[in-house]
């Protein structure tokens, strides 16, 4: 029974940090209908910012974290990805995919190849004893980050002109122009919380596993994407709901798969959105864009 | 049988030995430099292989894959366990089994396992990886990379683990890497001539016309994505005879962005592109990676130790790429195909746009006597009790209507009567709620418009949605494939279709750069090449203008004599209705008002509230 809840808890931690990236991901696709892979690299270069910002109070580094995200997201927007908005989705992919690439072997030039260790404060990795529990810090602020950031998500989506703006911008982007809706501002916008949303996942990350490297954005991203995928393209809740039930399905085979099994936990993981896919081709929450114009 | 041909023979003749020409040039380059030159030059097009077997899908699909160097890598491993001396793979992988481990065939044998070995594994991945949508593909095909890589780099037993293989024999010559190489451009440049091809590259233009005109949409792409998970296990195979080593990480991630690279960048849609791309690519490639480890370049600036140089400098082709020249370097064309080239050998370009248009008023062409026997006018297009609701909105409520052969039905109402609901339901694109739709007697409830459309029942809709780069006698052409014609057949019926349509002048323009107006007729011509016993037409004159719209109901008139088809039309501009129906049903808020010949229609009462409004009796009795 311990165990189970356990197991369940670790299943939350990860499924939230998995719905987090999928959120990233899906806001610039629900605002552009653009697949961004580059999201890992905005995931990856914040969490550079702590290893540069190693030595400065760790609130700070935060905040440097928080404003590469942004800057970087922005900045990709503004060069790379504004003159292929017209492109169709394909295209869009491919082209953040150079993005992504660039970015990492940027980093790689000019860092390093291999993993650099970054230093968090140590009550990340105590624990807290919960009952029979022992619960880490890190998947409380996880858990806490995921609430917040979901809360206030929320909050802009539904409570502000910008929010309005954006689900107007995802339901039917031409619609919302001509009805006033500045382009620019909005997928700006959109940029901007889907790069803060990878400094929160970035973080995150450094201080799961105490290091960076220029790779670390690549596995995240794919969650993110087959998250989406399985939820439904441009559904922010699908993204949610794909991104908790891929990590709660990666973190409960890491549980209970056998051993000789476990080294393919992520063949299996991956596996599963396909098989998904194949009885629900649009999702489990259905495609908001894409259907068959007839 | 007439000698319209869908390309020149010197177009074709230049489009197969332009990409031969550059891979001979490319040896002789190898054959002639220092050993590194060589192995470069081999490895080189060892990855044109493979990017000429992701052109095949991604170029005739338009579908991005990021999985088929998952292919490359299982075709490399397959080869280099097959040939391995038995003492190796004990050592490196004691758990295979007995006879692949004693397995110990040529460079050409282990070859040609992994081409049919990595074609059937391409199949079973495709199998379901077709059936998910247009835009899952790339991801899902993502995600079976990571799937590959991943058991891969953990099956210690059978491939090594992350460690990889060593030893494995250094076989592929330059000649041998030349030769597969020119054999995987006549497989590319075969298969997008091919009827199976056209189908594919069909649906890269559009979809859902591509449908509507009896392309499986999920099968063909299937055969595209086996042929080229076959060719991109034989590049693998081939690189590791190259290279003797072998890791799970040669073909991931890197590879991957790479091998795209090397194809968008000449051109995705091209075979000559992959070739031009993959040169001109791995050329940048090989010299950034010669500075990495710190250079001097021409004695005026040092570069110092910078790994992942190349990695930008490929990252910075695909962005410049997609930005400036999403066409790549061929603009998407095949060398036959490319105006500068056509220029220098003398030949003289497509016609003028601007020519006048030839045209044939069919309704008095003798040739327009029915070509179908009177046995094939019988059965009929039944639907009865047709109801359809989106949400709660119910935008049919049991319709019925009948269609036969030879016969015109008008099919009007007001905006949102429901009538172009109704052709989605009739043409397979929308499942019913209720009701039953008889074809011939047979209920062909739940059939895929595609096979719908190879029963004899076809469309077109109210935009064009033309093939913009296919030429008029492809995409017409494609019509009669659609529904299992072979390429001589098709072309013939294209030609001939086109010509009763009076735009063979414009046989080799691009459907996209024709037109509206004509883009319309060649929409109608599309589905005329697959010998529809039933045709619905959603509003094909809207848009016309006056003479246009006479010259279309003259088309349609010869259209119902000569190919003997019914046809369902529905139009807005009443002129066309009553000039070409003898029958019109009326539909109004979802249900039928009123079953008759125009003139009962037009002095409905009823119909004349509901649909002409009440200034329309003013007007016509003015």
């Amino acid at each position: 029974m311990t165990e189970l809840a356990q197991n369940l808890i670790d299943a939350l931690a990860l499924g939230s940090l998995y719905a987090l990236i999928a959120l990233g991901v899906t806001l610039v696709y629900s605002v552009m209908d653009m697949m961004n892979f580059a999201h890992g690299e905005f995931i990856m270069l914040s969490a550079y910012a702590l290893y540069v910002l190693a030595g400065v109070p760790f609130g700070v580094a935060l905040g440097g974290a928080l404003a590469t995200g942004v800057l970087i997201a922005v900045a990709a927007e503004l060069v790379a990805f504004r003159p292929v908005r017209k492109a169709d989705m394909s295209a869009q992919l491919v082209t953040s995919l150079a993005v992504a690439t660039i970015l990492q072997n940027v980093v790689m030039a000019a860092v390093d190849a291999r993993p650099k260790s970054v230093a968090t404060p140590s009550v990340v990795s105590e624990t807290t004893q919960v009952g029979a529990l022992s619960i880490s810090n890190l998947e409380f602020i996880t858990l806490g980050m995921t609430a917040i950031v979901l809360g206030g998500f929320g909050w802009l989506l539904y409570r502000t002109r910008a929010g309005l703006a954006m689900r107007a911008a995802a339901e039917n982007f031409d619609m919302a122009r001509l009805l006033g809706v500045r382009a620019d501002p909005v997928i700006a916008l959109s940029f901007a919380i889907s790069g803060a949303l990878a400094a929160v996942v970035g973080v995150l990350l450094v201080m799961q596993t105490g290091q960076v490297s220029p790779t670390m954005g690549l596995t995240p991203v794919l969650i993110g994407f087959v998250a989406v995928t399985i939820g439904g393209f441009g559904r922010m809740l699908g993204a949610v709901i794909g991104g908790l039930l891929l990590g709660a399905a990666s973190s409960l085979l890491g549980s209970y798969l056998p051993a000789d099994l476990l080294p393919f936990r992520d063949a299996i993981v991956f596996s599963l959105p396909v098989a998904i896919l194949v009885f629900k081709p649009q999702g489990l929450l259905g495609a908001a864009t894409g259907e068959a114009r007839v | 049988m007439s000698a319209v041909r869908l390309r020149s023979r010197s177009s074709l003749a230049v489009s197969a030995l332009a990409p031969l020409v550059l891979i001979a040039l490319t040896m002789a380059i190898g054959a002639s430099g220092t050993p590194s030159l060589r192995g470069t030059v081999i490895t080189i097009l060892c990855e044109m292989i493979v990017v000429l077997g992701l052109q095949v899908f991604v170029g005739n699909s338009g579908v991005y894959s990021f999985g088929q160097l998952g292919f490359a890598s299982a075709g490399a491993y397959a080869a280099a366990l097959l040939t391995l001396p038995a003492a190796f793979v004990a050592l490196q992988t004691p758990g295979l089994p007995d006879l692949i481990e004693d397995a110990q065939l040529g460079a050409l044998g282990s070859t040609a396992v992994v081409a049919v070995a990595c074609g059937v594994l391409a199949a079973i991945v495709g199998l379901p990886l077709m059936r998910t949508s247009t835009l899952a593909i790339p991801i899902s095909t993502f995600a079976f990379l990571i799937v590959a890589y991943n058991v891969i780099a953990n099956w210690d037993r059978v491939t090594g683990g992350s460690g990889g293989l060593v030893s494995i024999p250094r076989t592929t010559g330059i000649v041998s890497a030349g030769l597969w190489a020119a054999g995987a451009v006549a497989v590319a440049l075969a298969y997008k001539w091919s009827t199976g091809g056209y189908r594919l590259q069909a649906t890269r233009e559009d979809e859902v016309a591509a449908r509507s005109l009896g392309i499986g949409v999920t099968g063909e792409r299937l055969v595209a994505f086996a042929l080229s998970g076959m060719l991109c296990g034989v590049g693998g195979a081939l690189a590791v005879h190259q290279s003797g080593v072998l890791a799970p990480t040669t073909f991931y991630f890197v590879a991957s962005v790479t091998t795209l690279t090397m194809m968008v960048a000449g051109g995705a849609r091209s075979v000559f592109g992959a070739v031009l791309g993959t040169i001109a690519v791995a050329s940048v490639n090989e010299a950034l990676r010669g500075v990495e480890g710190g250079a001097d370049v021409l004695g005026l600036f040092s570069i110092g130790n910078t790994p992942g140089l190349a990695a930008i400098g490929v990252g910075l082709i695909l962005l410049a790429t997609m930005v400036a020249l999403p066409d790549g370097l061929t603009g998407g064309r095949e060398a036959g195909e490319l105006p500068w080239l056509g220029r220098l050998l003398g030949r003289t370009p497509v016609g003028d746009l601007a020519a006048p248009r030839f045209v044939a008023p069919m309704g008095t062409q003798k040739q327009a006597a029915a070509t179908r026997a009177p046995a094939e006018r019988a059965g009929a297009l039944n639907a009865r009790g047709i109801a359809v609701s989106f949400g709660g909105l119910r935008v049919l409520r049991g319709v019925d209507l009948t269609l036969r052969p030879g016969e015109a039905l008008g099919l009007i109402g007001p905006n949102g009567a429901g009538k172009t609901t109704l052709v989605n339901v009739l043409s397979g694109f929308l499942a019913p709620d209720a009701g039953t739709v008889e074809l011939d007697g047979v209920d062909v409830g739940g059939r895929s418009p595609a096979r719908l459309a190879r029963d004899g029942l076809t469309r077109t809709f109210q935009g064009a949605l033309p093939f913009p780069q296919l030429s008029c006698l492809e995409s017409v052409a494609v019509g009669a494939m659609g529904v299992g014609a072979r390429r001589g057949k098709a072309v013939a019926v294209a030609a001939e279709v086109l010509a009763r349509l009076g735009l063979s002048e414009r046989s080799s323009h691009p459907a996209g750069s024709l037109p509206p107006a004509e883009q319309r007729l060649l929409g109608v011509a599309r589905t005329l090449a697959t010998n529809p016993r039933y045709l619905l037409l959603d509003e094909p004159a809207a848009g016309l203008n006056e003479a246009e719209g006479e010259e279309l109901v003259a088309i349609l008139r010869g259209v119902l004599e000569g190919f003997g088809c019914g046809i369902l039309l529905i139009e807005h501009e009443m002129s066309v209705v009553m000039s070409l129906c003898p029958q019109v049903q009326v539909l109004d808020d979802g249900v039928t008002l009123r079953v008759g010949a125009p003139a009962e229609i037009q002095a409905d009462p009823a119909v004349i509230e509901a649909y002409l409004g009440s200034s329309y009796m003013e007007v016509a009795n003015a």
